[in-house]
């Protein structure tokens, strides 16, 4: 039996659209890219025309929402000489968006450095095998390489999840390589120079609400352009992206359920007027010091929606969503859980007087709010 | 380009639509003048302001500069109020408008303006739509959202993948337009601007007053037309593309005119409408032909286009037209006035870069990310040349990736954004971000030539100073020293200061003197004014003409506008006070009469106390200020109400704590002094009563805010009302109260002080009741009080809390100079503690081993 990946990588998720987009590019292509920069746009943009390629059509649909100028940037700086950092917001598709730019760039979005604290040297650029160093003493054969080796040695780019959640000084290793692209390992003596081959380069991500943890020297910060990913703006493409994503999570595990807009709508116009702290009515609301994202909604639908297709009819239940709701935002702050009940005596109540239906289910829900 | 074809009663026709700010445009449009050499250049834009055709195209005048139009509505034909209306039609170096009267005048080429007087269009308007707009808060004539919003527009952003209608511009006509030749780049905006037309409302271009104007300005050029020579001549018609199908519509009578300039019969309810689709061009000849007298008068249909009114000419003396230097943050449409392209600074560089270099984008891109690095380097230090690099590089990969040709605006602005700006992206990292936008929005003011006629308020301006002797050529700050209440000329001129600032002309600013707006150094007998005349306080003066022909005159319009103004009876008195400096005192009493309604209307409490903090200072002042004004009445009318309001009162929020007890005591005031002038005997009595009355049932509402608690308790006891124990009672509740009560004590004793501090040195008693308090609380506590404990301790005086220190150093038994004191600490004590640190040590380390 075939194994199903629990969530496959997105050069695998996306192939057919990757290679029919490779197979039709036709744009001049940076060396040791896979693809033309236009043609990394139109695979994380989308394209609203589809792809003909081999006889069968592509539709390449638009994978990251929000700020297309800021895809450009991205596109545009790792085909420079410096790294990229994704600044933001947890859960604004950083991630996301490092991996759709090294497979459509470099084919692999694996080759990652998960920073955590306890992430040392040899994790980033290699470490080695000692049973074969004692045997051979110190050889290429006997070095392991991590990601960033892997990078410079292959020339393909080289992700760094979480980049402040490491000491300073692990950081700090990436600063000469990223201005000298050469990683010298001493023990192999002359032949110790690794030459960075053309495609490489780094894409960091990192937390804003992790400054101040590991903060980034200057020295390092200076190798990379920044950009600072925002949440989403709008509650309608709020609600767009939530509709897609569980709709692509319901497809991957298996649960023949569509997600519903009218629920969607609900959540999403919730985590946006709470984030945003304003409702669509004009009431000021308190927010809530936990972090409101996207992924967040996204996974309090997921369950909501799981739930209701194992234990229920297949229908979101509000009750259930509500309950989801109150485990999402009390994780912090004990605080946040009266705010949100605040939240759902007047701005809720206000729309289940005026719109009725599942709003107004939504509001008695409220009893879980607890 | 739009021809239209030369016929035997008319000339040749060629219509070109434009969008107003473009360089792009502008260059073409010159190109256009120079090839084909027309007999008359049309422009649109309102036809009165053709008197000021020389001074636009004089060689000393410098764009920009802008063209002032206001209309007096004194015949009430727009509205019923009879309001004044003003509003701007800026030209830049590259509005394709100025550049065509510029060229018009190098070849000798007559040129005029051809569209309705901005009286004419207002009357044409509906109410808050169009120019007629009284949101806005600049009414710009030459507004591109006809361009730039509707729903076409909206889908090809999202096909083309970019941001905005601007970036959708730049793109598409400037970048990759600039090379192009004339006839296919003007043939591609018409493209646009017909589907942008198709894509607007009917009713809203109607309401708009666009309909109107595209009628009138359409009659204007067939006369233009027919009174050239049919064969030779050419009439070039420069207007915004958005009107160009309409005029040809309306000009050929094509069956374009049933989509797009259509008139219906019954749209104005007039029997016989202008240019009919079918025979116009006939019936406008014969209207024309036999009605020679005053044109206006052989036009019904830009009149009566309304329903509602407007019937006959406008008056001209009640419209203006001037011109005056503008200034490129004022054309920025970033800047909210939505005058047409952003970032003026930037284009304005293209466009003096546009016939020097093939790659006028690329350079001034570089020339504003060294510049701008430039500056950043200097304020924040941190950035390097390969970060300009970077930049310049990310700005020509991202040119290329989107597909234009040359990197602009919005290339320019994401390199910055993402090679300068380190870290995350907020207010304190954007400083790049900032320097490089004021860079593109530009700097520069205009300058008008020195024919240019102003308005009759400049003259009375410059009248105004010769009489005071001030120093206008200078443009360095002078100084005025003035006796305002000694010397009658200095209040004369003190007036006219206040007025000038009052009409917001950046003119002169007070640096020393009484503040009555703060009520701030109300004991000052002298003012001291800093002034400086430039050109913007020219502009400042063009821009408020429309409310009279004198300084005075136009303080007084500014003043009654306000009156009419939605305000509360704290920006009323304000207001009043305004009227007071600047010796306006026909206003005086309609103003007083606003405020008299005001105070019985408002129901908010701070207003009200403010407004009545000021009316009393105001009655203070009045004999200074000759004023001869009665406040009596209206002070009597708002404590009245205020009293009426206190019961509600007692659960104020902490912030509200110090407003409300200077309302608290400044009621005390009021009801307490005519009881002692033999005069008002008995008028403040009963008010007396009602305000104790009040207070007590304040008292009375168990959630009350300590600290008012404190206040009310002490002006109580001051009156008699109450006795020394009975306050030390209430006080003795907070001190023994549980958790929370307690830590109120605090604010009870700031607001006790605050009206009767006199309780704490009567006896013992509160000195040791604050004692205890300080015993009770942990010192973390106590230093979370601390700022409260020091505000209340505030209300007395140095010699006051002398006294308190040393009835509080009695209390532990020991006196204030002991406290004070301290024992020297002899160098030889600190040796023989090291000594026997010394000593201690060793004998530990011995144990231990």
């Amino acid at each position: 039996m075939e194994k199903t990946l629990l969530k496959p990588p997105v050069e695998v998720r996306y192939q057919g659209e990757l290679e029919a987009l490779k197979g039709t590019d036709t744009g001049c292509r940076p060396e040791n890219w896979q693809m033309s920069p236009r043609a990394v746009r139109t695979f994380i943009l989308g394209s609203p025309k589809p792809v003909v390629y081999e006889g069968k059509e592509y539709i390449i649909e638009k994978k990251y929402f929000g700020n297309d100028a800021l895809v450009e940037r991205c596109i545009v700086t790792l085909a420079g000489n410096r790294g990229l950092m994704l600044v933001g917001e947890p859960g604004t598709a950083k991630t996301m968006l490092s991996e759709l730019l090294s497979a459509a760039i470099s084919g692999v979005s694996t080759n990652t450095i998960q920073g955590t604290a306890g992430t040392t040297e040899d994790m980033i650029k290699y470490s080695w095998n000692y049973a074969l160093l004692l045997a051979k003493g110190p050889s290429r054969e006997a070095l392991v390489p991590a990601p960033l080796y892997i990078g410079m040695e292959k020339g393909i780019l080289t992700r760094f999840e979480e980049i402040t959640r490491t000491p300073a000084e692990i950081q700090d290793s990436l600063i000469s390589v990223l201005s000298d692209k050469v990683l010298n390992v001493p023990e192999l003596g002359d032949n110790g120079f690794l030459f960075a081959k053309a495609g490489f380069n780094v894409i960091g991500t990192a937390n804003t609400r992790d400054k101040g943890v590991n903060e980034m020297s200057s020295a390092l910060k200076r190798r990379f352009n920044f950009e600072t990913v925002m949440p989403v703006r709008e509650a309608a493409m709020e609600k767009m992206i939530i509709l897609n994503e569980v709709n692509k999570l319901a497809e991957e595990s298996h649960i023949q359920v569509q997600a519903d807009e009218d629920v969607a709508e609900i959540l999403a116009s919730t985590y946006h007027e709470l984030r945003e702290g304003v409702s669509s009515y004009g009431h000021r609301i308190d927010k809530p010091s936990a972090v409101m994202s996207t992924a967040e909604a996204v996974s309090v639908y997921y369950q909501a929606m799981i739930t209701g297709y194992y234990y229920g009819d297949s229908h979101i239940d509000m009750d259930c969503l509500v309950q989801n709701l109150v485990g999402a935002v009390s994780k912090e702050n004990k605080d946040d859980l009266e705010k949100v009940k605040a939240y759902f005596n007047t701005v809720i109540k206000d729309k289940s007087d005026k719109e009725g239906g599942l709003w107004k289910k939504y509001y008695e829900a409220r009893k879980w709010l607890r | 380009m739009e021809k239209i074809l030369r016929s035997e009663e008319m000339a040749e026709i060629i219509l070109l639509p434009v969008r107003h700010h473009s360089p792009a445009c502008a260059f073409h449009v010159s190109r256009v003048i120079e090839s084909i050499r027309p007999s008359v250049i049309l422009v649109e834009g309102p036809e009165p302001a053709n008197s000021l055709m020389e001074v636009m195209t004089h060689k000393d005048t410098e764009a920009p500069f802008a063209i002032y139009y206001s209309y007096h509505d004194q015949s009430g034909r727009i509205s019923e109020e009879k309001e004044r209306y003003k509003c701007y039609y800026p030209f830049l170096d590259y509005s394709p408008e100025l550049a065509a009267l510029r060229e018009g005048k190098r070849l000798g080429i007559k040129a005029a303006f051809i569209d309705l007087p901005y009286g004419d269009i207002l009357a044409a308007s509906n109410e808050g739509s169009g120019l007629l707009n009284r949101d806005a808060e600049k009414n710009n004539y030459n507004d591109d959202h006809y361009l730039s919003q509707n729903e076409y527009l909206r889908q090809l952003c999202e096909r083309t993948g970019l941001r905005s209608f601007d970036e959708f511009w730049e793109k598409y006509f400037e970048l990759n337009g600039l090379h192009q030749e004339d006839g296919i780049w003007f043939s591609n905006l018409l493209t646009y601007c017909s589907l942008a037309r198709e894509n607007s409302k009917e009713e809203e271009l109607k309401a708009e007053g666009c309909l109107a104007r595209e009628r009138y300005m359409a009659e204007r050029i067939a006369e233009y037309a027919k009174a050239a020579a049919p064969d030779k001549d050419t009439i070039l018609v420069i207007t915004g593309g958005f009107h160009t199908p309409a005029l040809k519509a309306l000009l050929t009578g094509g069956d374009a005119g049933e989509k797009q300039g259509q008139m219906p019969e019954g749209d104005t309810g007039r029997k016989e409408s202008i240019l009919p689709p079918q025979d116009a061009g006939e019936e406008k000849q014969g209207q024309a032909s036999e009605e020679d007298t005053g044109r206006k008068d052989s036009l019904p249909s830009s009149q009566d286009l309304g329903e509602r009114h407007r019937e006959g000419k406008i008056p001209e003396k009640d419209q203006g037209v001037y011109l005056m230097p503008y200034s490129m943050e004022a054309a920025d449409a970033l800047n909210g006035y939505a005058s047409g392209m952003p970032f003026p600074g930037f284009y304005q560089k293209i466009w003096e870069n546009l016939r020097e270099t093939e790659t006028p984008y690329s350079d001034v891109v570089l020339d504003m990310i060294v510049a701008s690095g430039k500056e950043t380097r200097r304020k924040e230090g941190y950035l390097s040349t390969y970060d300009e690099i970077c930049a310049c590089a990310m700005a020509g990969g991202l040119a290329q990736l989107r597909g234009k040709q040359e990197p602009g605006a919005y290339e320019l602005l994401d390199a910055v954004l993402s090679s300068f700006v380190k870290g995350e992206y907020n207010l304190a990292s954007d400083t790049p971000m900032r320097i490089l936008r004021k860079r593109m929005t530009g700097r520069s003011v205009g300058k008008l030539c020195a024919q240019a006629d102003v308005p009759p308020i400049i003259h009375d301006f410059e009248t105004e100073c010769r009489k005071f002797k001030l120093k206008t050529v200078s443009t360095l700050e002078s100084e005025s020293t003035l006796s305002i209440f000694s010397n009658k000329k200095h209040r004369q001129e003190s007036m006219f200061f206040h007025r000038m600032g009052f009409l917001d002309t950046a003119f002169a600013r007070k640096i020393k003197g009484p503040n009555l707006q703060l009520k701030r150094d109300k004991n000052l007998m002298r003012e001291i004014w800093k002034y400086k005349w430039n050109a913007q306080v020219n502009s400042a003066l063009i821009d408020v003409s429309v409310y009279g022909a004198t300084i005075e005159e136009a303080a007084s319009g500014l003043v009654k506008e306000k009156l009419l103004k939605d305000m509360g009876a704290k920006e009323g008195a304000v207001l009043l006070t305004h009227v007071f400096e600047m010796g306006l005192t026909g206003q005086l009493q309609s103003v007083y009469d606003r405020v008299h309604e005001l105070i019985l209307q408002d129901t908010d409490f701070y207003s009200l106390a403010e407004a009545l903090r000021t009316l009393m200072m105001m009655e203070e002042l009045g004999e200074l200020y000759e004023s001869r004004m009665e406040f009596g009445s209206l002070i009597h009318i708002g404590c009245r109400k205020l009293i009426g309001l206190l019961p509600s009162m007692t659960r104020i929020k902490d912030e509200d704590l110090g407003s409300c007890m200077t309302a608290l005591k400044l009621l005390y005031q009021i009801t307490g002094r005519n009881s002692q002038e033999q005069s008002g005997q008995g008028k403040y009595a009963q008010e007396r009563e009602s305000y104790y009355d009040a207070l007590v049932r304040m008292n009375e509402d168990g959630q009350i805010h300590a600290g008012l608690n404190g206040c009310i308790h002490g002006i109580l006891y001051g009156s008699g009302r109450e006795t020394a124990s009975e306050v030390e009672m209430v006080c003795r509740g907070y001190l023994m109260g549980t958790g929370e009560q307690l830590f109120k004590t605090a604010q009870f004793f700031k607001g006790v002080f605050f009206t009767a501090r006199d309780l704490v040195f009567i006896g013992e008693e509160f000195l040791k009741m604050l004692d205890t308090f300080f015993g009770q609380v942990s010192a973390e506590e106590f230093m979370e009080l601390l700022p409260e404990l020091r505000m209340a301790f505030t209300y007395f005086t140095p010699r006051e809390t002398d006294k308190i220190a040393a009835m509080a150093a009695g209390l532990h038994g020991t006196k204030q100079e002991d406290i004070r004191k301290r024992e020297v600490i002899m160098p030889d004590w600190y040796s023989y503690g090291a000594e026997i640190d010394g000593y201690v040590k060793e004998k530990m380390a011995a144990q231990d081993r």
